[in-house]
């Protein structure tokens, strides 16, 4: 809202420079986004209409500057027969009018407007139509009430119908388009069609022009969602449907009706029916309620006390009327352009920003409390310090995804996504179900920005449809690496081990087109799913358009939570030493690790302090087709004594014969 | 012998043995030149030592005085030479490895800046008693707006405000009209088809939280909020949101402001720092306020507050006759970009990995 100095002066002597004023101003509720000797231009919250003109903001100076506000009485004298004898109105749809005011000047003389008034629209950058277009938009920022005037002459059957629109009605406004109504658009209306959609725009048909002679004005509330519906729906946003969206004072209409016809009646002539049309069921002023605030309220929500005097003054300067005072509250009738004062504390509101914020200290005595970090803060701390430090850098994308690449890996949720009715970014309006397509396309941009590492993970939600309800919103960890397979596989299970050291990662199968068909596999932790791990496939790279392979894993961050031990118990240690022992076992190539793992740990018994795998090796030659060699060293230890050569030999012979019965192991020579 | 001759004979010795051992150029000729004056077996000055025996007795003593010197000097000639070759030899091997080289790389990764902005401030907060709590990103509209005093004709209801779900339900989105009627408690309306939007602010958490938890409530509620804007320099449709909530008997504005100042003095390590509240409006508080603090000889907006409205308390069902409270919220990526010198917050979500190793 563009605020003219000059023009304020109508209402209040402004004695203090514009900037200070509006600072003054920033500081009680009206932030100003620029200010200059000519205007300050004032933001103006949703709750705060009556400051949608001019003489609102002389209102608020008025109270800040305890000065006196002078608005005009809007006396017109109406020299024309009754009004009822020349037209009508009829409101159809009370639920989207509650009330319609109309006036009619007869031989208006249009013309272009005086200097004063064409100068101070321009100031609000406002086009400057003709006389009488002009004092409504006038009238409109003197006191926030959006008017307009119809060519009576345009009108059919002389009356207005304030009705539902009917669906596939058109309209042509007066920016010359035409617009398809939407069934149950509020629509003011002659006999026949629609000449103005309500609040929103007027229409081509029955605007004012050089040759209008009888004016209809309209002063009118109509309801804010409607009106705001139909500006979106058709894009017609206008100061006017933006005052009416924020509510208008119903007991202003005939005042905003009376100062119309006044300026109009001084710059254009004509002569004023009698009377006015005023229809609807919206009642002014005396159906408000007083609103009672009690003294103990102010210290106990802003912490200080306001001296009752101050009070009364604040809320009196403010347009108040008291009805009651006593030792225990005051009882108020709030001024009608204050819609928003509807309760104790919207007073306190009040009290508070005209007494000022400034008088509220900042160092009061705020109890101490305990607060405690949550399971999921610390496990996500150690995850995020545990990947840092294996070189992984922290991503963010974005929530939602592209439509194309939803299918690329599925492995939380077979359901069609959840959509944005708008995309949230691009074309991005699917939810997504999985972070690692989103990790994958920032890997092909820094990529093809030619950077030579790219190690990313990130920590975000996915959303999992579920009927009818909210969906179940699941924490993921997913990695890219441009390592291989064991390389990742290895921080993995170095993660689990910093996280719930006493849980083993272990792998089953799965199979997703996106992984390798070999290099893919399903993570567990115990009887859970813990996620997933694969280096990328050749297509899968190439739906991606990466040149360079990666390793992804996804990870369930739920399950490591639950998991965690936050504070492990420490294991006594042996003093005794440890003994050192290498097997070299010959297998088929069908035998996996995990397995000859098991049957080493089982044979070994308590002795086997570690089992350390060192390589596999293959030679058709020496071992046989289809076999292969793996290489491991035991770490052999007792607790409570020295292990002797015998003794670890024996365990070593034990896991040999245990390997040779149950996957057919032969020791390497 | 004569004495003259002796003497001669040393001196001669000695330069000889100087000169010798002056210009070894490695341990090898050193050993040589050793053996040759020092050796214990034949060396010239063993040699020497027994052509004293020959001095005639009266010249004894100024010949073995003589001779004494002139041991001293070769013995310092040699030491001085075998230092001359250490020390080249340390100067040999600290040429041929230079500490200059780069050291083995280690890769560190890097958390990313928002992560790290939300860690401090968290951080902070939980030294002034708020627990950091999350929730769904997902939401209804009774958490969303209904229970934060936002009624179905507020604009900020506007489906084109709001990303609202396309799937989720049969209703247009906004067609809703079910007041926060006490008969019907959130969890029967979760059974109905209601409509499901993407949260536009964290404060749908602060609502889950009081819903299930009696006062006092000490709280900061953070994550991901998104809004339908365009993406530019200081605009991203979805950001962080972090926002505190006090309730208790007894929470004033003035707590509100003072715990304000603690955070901002904690956050930026400054002593001198002020609040200043602006009037503001927002449907969730009242008085609602704008949050500065001094910076730099001016005000630095840092966030909204307020004192939390009593129809939000009697939403989630607290006697706003019992208890107040105070609420407020603070963007994340504005500070983490004020504290970087980030000037454009889409570098935040782009992930090109030189940006993230920066922080």
């Amino acid at each position: 809202m563009i605020v003219s100095l000059d023009w304020l002066r109508d209402y209040v002597a402004l004695t203090m420079p514009s900037a200070e004023l509006a600072d003054r101003f920033a500081l009680s509720g009206l932030n100003f986004e620029s200010a200059s000797d000519e205007a300050i231009d004032l933001e103006v919250t949703s709750n705060r209409p009556d400051c949608l003109g001019h003489i609102g903001v002389a209102r608020e100076v008025g109270v800040l500057y305890d000065l006196p506000i002078c608005i005009p009485a809007a006396e017109v004298a109406a020299k024309g027969p009754k009004i009822e004898t020349l037209t009508s109105v009829t409101i159809e749809a009370p639920e989207l009018c509650p009330r319609y005011t109309a006036r009619l000047i007869r031989g208006v003389k249009i013309g272009p407007s005086p200097a004063w008034l064409a100068d101070r629209l321009r100031t609000l950058g406002i086009a400057v139509i003709n006389n009488v277009v002009d004092v409504t938009n006038y009238v409109m920022f003197e006191c926030g009430q959006p008017l307009h005037a119809f060519d009576f002459a345009k009108l059919a059957g002389g009356k207005i119908i304030v009705r539902a629109s009917k669906p596939g009605e058109k309209f042509t406004a007066i920016n010359h388009q035409e617009y398809e109504l939407a069934a149950g658009t509020c629509v003011i209306a002659d006999a026949e069609k629609p000449v103005a959609v309500a609040g929103v725009m007027g229409g081509e048909h029955s605007e004012v022009t050089a040759a209008t002679v009888d004016v209809l004005l309209e002063s009118a509330a109509f309801e804010p969602l409607s009106v705001r519906t139909t500006a979106r729906r058709h894009h017609l946003h206008s100061p006017s449907s933006y005052r009416f969206e924020r509510g208008v004072d119903v007991s202003a209409l005939d005042w905003a009706s009376r100062r119309a016809c006044e300026l109009i009646l001084q710059l254009a002539g004509g002569t004023l029916a009698a009377g006015s049309v005023d229809v609807g069921a919206a009642k002014s002023q005396a159906a408000r309620e007083v609103v009672k605030l009690r003294w103990a309220q102010l210290p106990r929500v802003l912490g200080i006390d306001v001296p009752v005097e101050t009070v009364q003054k604040i809320l009196t300067a403010l347009g108040c009327e008291e009805t009651h005072i006593c030792d225990h509250c005051i009882k108020v009738l709030p001024p009608s352009w204050r819609a928003d004062l509807t309760r104790e504390i919207d007073l306190i509101e009040e009290v508070a920003r005209i007494y000022g914020y400034d008088q509220i200290p900042e160092d009061s005595n705020v109890k101490m409390a305990a607060s405690t970090r949550t399971r999921l803060d610390r496990v996500l701390d150690r995850v995020r310090a545990m990947l840092v430090a294996a070189g992984f850098d922290e991503a963010m994308t974005l929530s939602a995804v592209d439509e194309t690449l939803v299918d690329a890996i599925q492995p939380w949720s077979d359901e069609a996504p959840l959509r944005a009715s708008t995309a949230v970014l691009r074309r991005a309006d699917c939810l997504r179900q999985t972070l690692v397509p989103s990790l994958l396309t920032a890997r092909r941009h820094n990529e093809k920005l030619s950077n030579p590492t790219i190690e990313l993970f990130e920590i975000a939600n996915v959303y999992l449809p579920i009927a009818g309800e909210i969906p179940q919103q699941k924490r993921l960890l997913a990695i890219t690496s441009g390592g291989g397979f064991l390389e990742l596989k290895g921080i993995l299970e170095a993660l689990v081990a910093r996280i719930a050291p006493s849980q083993d990662l272990q792998v089953g199968e799965v199979d997703y087109p996106l992984l390798d068909d070999a290099r893919q596999c399903r993570l567990r932790l115990g009887e859970h799913t813990l996620g997933y791990l694969g280096e990328l496939s050749k297509a899968g790279r190439e739906r991606f358009e990466l040149r360079g392979g990666s390793t992804v894993a996804e990870i369930d961050v739920e399950l490591l939570i639950a998991a965690a031990e936050l504070a492990p118990t420490a294991t006594p240690l042996s003093q005794y030493p440890p003994v050192g022992r290498d097997v070299n076992i010959v297998v088929n190539e069908s035998i996996r690790w995990a397995e000859v793992e098991r049957l080493v740990s089982e044979a070994g018994g308590e002795l086997i302090e570690s089992i350390q795998f060192q390589e596999t090796y293959r030679d058709a030659q020496r071992l046989g087709a289809g076999k292969k060699s793996l290489l491991f060293t035991l770490q052999l230890r007792s607790a409570t004594a020295t292990l002797t050569n015998e003794e670890a030999d024996g365990v070593r012979e034990r896991i040999v014969t245990i390997l040779a019965q149950q996957v057919g192991g032969e020791l390497r020579a | 012998m004569a004495l003259a001759d002796f003497v001669a004979d040393l001196d001669a010795l000695a330069d000889a043995a100087q000169q010798a051992f002056a210009s070894v150029a490695d341990a090898a000729a050193l050993e040589e030149a050793r053996v040759e004056y020092t050796g214990a077996k034949a060396g010239k000055l063993k040699a020497a030592q027994q052509g004293l025996g020959k001095v005639d007795k009266a010249d004894k003593p100024a010949a073995g005085k003589k001779f004494n010197e002139v041991k001293t000097a070769v013995e310092a000639a040699l030491e001085a030479a075998q230092q001359r070759l250490a020390g080249s030899a340390k100067t040999q091997a600290r040429e041929a490895f230079d500490p200059t080289l780069p050291g083995r790389p280690f890769r560190l990764g890097h958390l990313h800046p928002v992560t790290q902005t939300i860690a401090d401030m968290k951080d902070i907060m939980g030294r002034l008693g708020f627990t950091a709590v999350e929730g769904p990103e997902i939401e209804d509209e009774w958490h969303n707006f209904e229970a934060l005093n936002i009624p179905a004709i507020h604009p900020a209801r506007d489906p084109l405000d709001n990303f609202y779900l396309a799937t989720a339900t049969t209703l247009a989105p906004g067609s809703s009209n079910r007041g926060p009627s006490p008969a019907k408690g959130p969890a029967a309306a979760a059974r109905e088809e209601k409509p499901l939007l993407l949260r536009s602010q964290t404060s749908t958490v602060q609502i889950r939280v009081m819903e299930s938890t009696p006062p006092p409530v000490r709280i900061i509620s953070l994550g991901r909020v998104y809004r339908p804007d365009t993406a530019d320099a200081t605009h991203y449709p979805m950001f962080h949101q972090i926002e505190g909530l006090l309730i208790d008997r007894g929470v004033t504005m003035a707590d509100l402001k003072s715990v304000l100042r603690l955070f901002c003095q904690s956050y930026f390590g400054k002593d001198e720092v002020h609040i200043r509240f602006r009037p503001s409006f927002f449907p969730f508080t009242e008085p609602s306020v704008e949050v500065d603090m001094n910076w730099q000889g001016g005000w630095m907006e840092m966030g909204g507050a307020g004192m939390v409205d009593p129809n939000v308390l009697r939403a989630v069902g607290y006697d706003p006759e019992e208890v107040t409270g105070f609420a407020f919220g603070l963007g994340v990526e504005r500070v983490c970009m004020r504290q970087h010198g980030i000037t454009d917050i889409r570098a935040l979500y782009e992930n090109d990995v030189r940006f993230l190793s920066q922080f």
